[in-house]
């Protein structure tokens, strides 16, 4: 029995590049390999946002209205739904003038129980020292 | 020269314009050129609207990224649509350019 443990590093904003939606489509697709592995093997996704890439996590996008297309805020829902581990940093946040109200911190109309944790950059990096494998978005 | 110049990234990693000497400059800010608009890093706004220009913000980008509010928008920043833009081009500026 063993626990492949992914860590996705968001940081860059949203939108102009797929790339962070990539790191969460990645990461919620980690979680469907399950066929593929050994009884008792797990892997798990964890997803931190930092430097421009927090800018991705703020509330409100109009991405299906103005281009049919899925908003990042709705792929950190999906995360969130899949129970995996959302983590902001709080100082780029404060280094934006932005606060938990002004992003995506739950997803109950998705029926998620997890919600986005907003951290101070020591805890990202304990993450990221506790992953197998960090990839970076 | 009469110029208008997109900008649609956020970090710039070019200084064209400041090489750029026209008569008259628009910027309009498009994609991730967005947040210039509307955010502060460390409580200071983005110093690409330190230009003697007129600014504008797309609209339709602005409310994709969660960023409609008006209390979010820098005073010197107009927002239009894309048909504005149309009419910018064909009306108000002689070239663009997009940086």
């Amino acid at each position: 029995m063993a626990t492949t443990k992914l860590g996705f590093v968001v940081q860059r904003p949203g939108y102009k590049s797929e790339n962070p939606k990539l790191a969460l489509t990645h990461a919620i697709a980690s979680q469907s390999v399950e066929i593929y592995l050994q009884d008792g093997d797990l892997v798990t996704a964890d997803i931190a946002f930092i430097g421009d890439g927090v800018l991705n996590c703020i509330k409100g996008q109009k991405a299906v209205e103005n281009y049919d297309l899925n908003s990042t805020e709705s792929h950190i829902k999906m995360a969130l739904l899949l129970d995996l581990n959302v983590l902001v940093c709080k100082e780029d946040l404060d280094r934006y003038g932005l606060s938990e109200s002004d992003i995506v911190i739950d997803a109950p109309e998705f029926g998620a129980d997890m919600e986005v944790k907003v951290v101070p950059y020591s805890e990202i990096t304990q993450m990221m020292e506790e992953m197998n494998h960090l990839l970076f978005f | 020269m009469k110029l208008v110049a997109f900008v649609s990234d956020y970090k710039m990693t070019v200084d064209t314009l400041d090489r750029l000497k026209p008569e008259k400059l628009g910027i309009i800010l498009v994609q991730n050129g967005v947040y210039h608009a509307t955010t502060k890093e460390n409580g200071k706004p983005s110093s690409l609207l330190n230009y003697s220009a007129n600014y504008y913000v797309l609209q339709e980008d602005l409310e994709t990224r969660g960023l409609s509010g008006a209390n979010v928008l820098d005073s010197k920043v107009k927002v239009i649509k894309f048909g504005d833009i149309v009419d910018l081009l064909f009306n108000e500026y002689d070239k663009s350019a997009w940086l």
